[in-house]
């Protein structure tokens, strides 16, 4: 495949402007940018969901001048997004054979033939002992889901996938086996484009990979050719020496002390607290209690026994009345849970803090908006302008819309879940530098994430958890990827009962 | 920090920004009340009975109980659901009102408690309303539509036939008039302008739109969503109560089956004036002109002696219409 000088404008502005790239059989194409650079825009193009203004697409030396999505996928041409288009109440094969139903001879569904080819595909994909073909698709791991979306792009047999960020919603323990797959459909001579915004799966994965940045090619380089700083400095358009700020302040007193918490028969017994101006990191793998317990503190979940204790005083256990002791959550989903998507910045920055603007009852316009700008400022989103729909912002912005909303309500202890996911390298120091900000005025942080590099880089303590119980405290001496993957794979547990 | 495309379509448009952004953000309400210019005006050019003050007046006055049931009706809309007892609590409200009236001699003097009852009941309904569907979570539309088919067995045994007995003071709720404007107009607009205050002024009525947003990004937000949601269906029974009770002063009499039809009217006029049946979007100005279109086209076509068969399958076009126009851009994609 091979697409040439695509360019694709919206309302006079370019989403693409000359854009090239190609892709052979049996090879893995990375394909990297900022949010906003132009990769979805270009992954619509291929599968056909929108027309190029102009350039040429040819597929197995034919030319088109634009896809129209059946003869996308006619042409075996797939994409794995991130959020999976099954349908949760139906089984796995009837998923996978969503697009082409077997016909028996009667003219109806061949249920034998769909259930073998099911199996068969999930044979292909090493996945036919996890996986029942007659299971319905809610009651699996968003890993096995995953698997399921590649069976149905090889059940209509893709000769082209795409996979849109497969890593960003995979537990790390699934990653392998995902690559692996990945690896096995390039060898069977299927051309995969991989887009991703960790480098160093690239570097692990890909074959070649192409950069792109405000809708153009930066370059498309052999993976072997070139390395990590190489590609930042392509991405960004500046060297990024350290993402993480240093710490400058002590922590102080205790803010929040945890005593014996048990939730929901998903964490048991964790104890642990946290002090002003520090930062507590949380770890462990995905289902490890992580997401819970940050949910719990602000009452999501019911906490079962223990003690939460915050400035001296049981801790509130409900969202809105935790907020307004200065506690608050920025939830892992920014777009289920931290945002009203269809309401503007001004509407979603003002929502929690409505009582700082409120005089006898009735709002004040011109006090909201000045406090709206302030945050905007603070967390420096662009363009810096209110009255937008956060539906249209790209990731980066739209979580600093979510941690621009609760830095104007004055937090006390701030709760960060996955405070970076999916969002760009630029954005991500952005983030890490308000967090700095927030400790260095003496709020406490906890911060739950999955990626190590970030949580070493950001904490003083960090918590790890392995199924629901608090495995160890590691101090920032002892901070290693190794040690916390250890004791997050419960590793350690197992040698010892050996 | 890359370009992103809401960037440059910032850049843009740097001078007539303000004006375009105004039209991209209040399409709906431009293009509603562009269609009442319109329609008003064909029919005051070609109709001279129409374009007559007195009628002019008179759409006014015909709008007020839809207008009324219709503000309480955006405000259930705007948090996500449906309020399908709206036209019930109105009948109760009257029923009860002038069933009392009847057995005690139209008294003159229990005019003021009567109108503090039918409001008492109307508040009290919508209440219960509320915490049925909070508590259960369940779909607001089956609910409502449950209480409403419980009211409709209540109304109808509180009475089958007219009641009569209403005071003449009574009466005059409906026909008094300052100037030449009548009261009743008058209270609809004070209502109206004090619902427009409450959904873009206040705490609760911004809770409205993150409730009809997201519950989820709501309840994380620190909004109190059951509060929210119990006082959006307070709100629409209230105004529902004083629909049946200015219906009850137009009326004259105690009619089981007044309001007939306000609850789906109600919502035509929502859909109309652009707010999202989903809910989290839109304005109760919008809802105003959705009430005032429908008004005056009910009289055009009584001017014009329609059949009022034809009127009900018009209404029925016409939701289809504002439903497909306003349907969302993302399943438009």
């Amino acid at each position: 495949m091979q697409l040439s000088h695509i360019e694709k404008a919206f309302g006079g502005i370019h989403a693409l402007a000359d854009v090239s790239f190609d892709l052979s059989a049996g090879e893995i194409h990375a394909l990297v940018g900022e949010n906003g650079a132009g990769k979805s825009t270009l992954i619509k193009i291929i599968t056909g969901a929108y027309t190029p203004d102009s350039g040429k697409i040819e597929i197995d030396g034919i030319t088109y001048n634009s896809l129209h999505p059946s003869q996308a996928r006619d042409l075996g041409i797939a994409a794995v997004y991130q959020e999976f288009n099954l349908l949760p109440e139906l089984s796995v094969a009837e998923n996978i054979s969503l697009g082409k139903q077997p016909l028996g001879r009667n003219g109806l569904i061949d249920l034998k033939s769909r259930a073998s080819l099911a199996y068969e595909l999930l044979e292909r994909l090493g996945a036919q002992a996890n996986i029942d073909p007659n299971e319905l698709v809610k009651y699996l791991t968003v890993g096995e889901q995953q698997i399921v979306e590649i069976a149905k792009a090889l059940a209509i047999n893709a000769r082209i996938l795409i996979m849109d960020e497969p890593s960003a919603v995979l537990p790390s323990r699934d990653l392998d086996r995902l690559f692996t797959i990945i690896r096995a459909l390039r060898d069977e001579g299927r051309g995969i484009i991989y887009i991703s915004h960790r480098l160093n799966e690239i570097f692990e994965l890909a074959d070649r990979v192409t950069v792109l940045k405000d809708g153009h090619t930066m370059a498309t380089k052999e993976v072997f050719e070139t390395d990590n700083s190489e590609l930042v400095h392509l991405l960004v358009g500046r060297e990024m020496t350290d993402m993480y700020p240093p710490r400058d302040n002590t922590p102080g007193e205790i803010l929040l002390d945890v005593h014996d918490m048990c939730v929901d028969g998903v964490v048991f017994d964790v104890n642990f607290n946290v002090k002003a101006g520090e930062v507590l990191g949380l770890a462990g793998l995905g289902g490890s209690g992580r997401t819970t317990v940050c949910r719990a503190l602000v009452g999501l979940g019911e906490v079962r026994s223990g003690e939460i204790m915050y400035m001296g005083k049981p801790a509130p256990m409900m969202p809105a009345a935790a907020a307004k002791v200065g506690m608050v959550l920025i939830p892992e989903d920014r777009k289920t849970h931290g945002l009203v998507l269809n309401q503007t910045m001004r509407f979603n920055l003002a929502l929690p803090n409505l009582s700082q603007f409120i005089n006898l009852g009735v709002l004040n316009i011109s006090r909201e908006k000045d406090a709206v700008l302030k945050a905007i400022d603070e967390v420096q989103i662009n363009p810096p302008s209110p009255d937008l729909s956060t539906e249209n912002l790209s990731g980066g912005n739209q979580q600093k819309v979510v941690v621009g909303k609760w830095l104007l309500a004055n937090p006390k202890l701030v709760i960060f879940d996955e405070p970076t996911r999916g969002i760009d390298v630029g954005a991500k120091a952005e983030i890490y530098l308000r967090i700095r900000e927030l400790t260095r005025q003496g709020v406490g942080v906890i911060m739950a994430s999955s990626e190590l590099p970030e949580l070493i880089g950001m904490s003083d303590r960090i918590l790890v958890f392995h199924e629901g119980r608090l495995m160890d405290e590691i101090s920032r001496d002892d901070f290693s990827e190794e040690t916390i993957m250890r004791l997050a794979t419960g590793t350690e547990i197992e040698e010892a009962s050996a | 920090m890359a370009v992103t495309v809401e960037d440059a379509r910032e850049r843009f448009s740097p001078c007539s920004q303000q004006f375009v952004r105004f039209l991209r953000n209040n399409a709906s309400i431009v293009l509603i009340y562009g269609i009442i210019l319109l329609v008003v005006g064909i029919a005051a050019v070609f109709n001279e009975n129409f374009r007559s003050p007195s009628n002019l007046m008179n759409i006014m006055r015909q709008s007020i109980i839809l207008g009324l049931i219709a503000i309480g009706q955006s405000v259930v809309i705007l948090t996500g659901g449906m309020d399908m007892t709206v036209a019930q609590v109105a009948r109760i409200a009257g029923l009860t009102v002038a069933t009392i009236f009847a057995a005690q001699q139209s008294n003159p003097a229990l005019i003021v408690p009567l109108i503090l009852l039918g409001l008492l009941i109307g508040t009290v309904l919508g209440g219960l309303t509320g915490i049925l569907i909070t508590q259960t979570h369940a779909n607001p539309f089956i609910i409502t539509f449950g209480i409403a088919s419980i009211l409709r067995g209540v109304n109808l045994a509180i009475s089958t036939t007219p009641i009569r007995g209403i005071p003449k003071p009574y009466l005059q709720i409906y026909e008094a008039k300052i100037g030449i404007i009548p009261v009743n107009v008058i209270v609809m607009a004070l209502i109206w302008i004090a619902a427009y205050l409450f959904t873009t002024r206040t705490r609760n009525g911004r809770a409205l739109y993150a409730v009809g947003g997201s519950e989820r990004v709501a309840r994380l937000s620190a909004v109190r969503y059951n509060r929210t949601l119990i006082l959006a269906y307070v709100f629409s029974a209230f105004c529902a109560a004083i629909a049946g009770l200015f219906l009850l002063a137009r009326t004259g009499v105690g009619d089981p089956s007044a309001a007939e039809g306000m609850d789906f009217q109600s919502i035509v006029a929502v859909a109309l004036g652009g707010i999202s049946l989903y809910g989290g979007k839109g304005s109760i100005i919008g809802t105003l002109g959705g009430v005032l279109l429908l008004a005056a086209l009910s009289n055009v076509f009584n001017l014009l002696q329609v059949n009022i068969y034809y009127q009900q399958l018009f209404l029925g076009l016409i939701v289809l219409i504002a439903v497909a126009a306003y349907k969302s851009p993302r399943s438009a994609a």
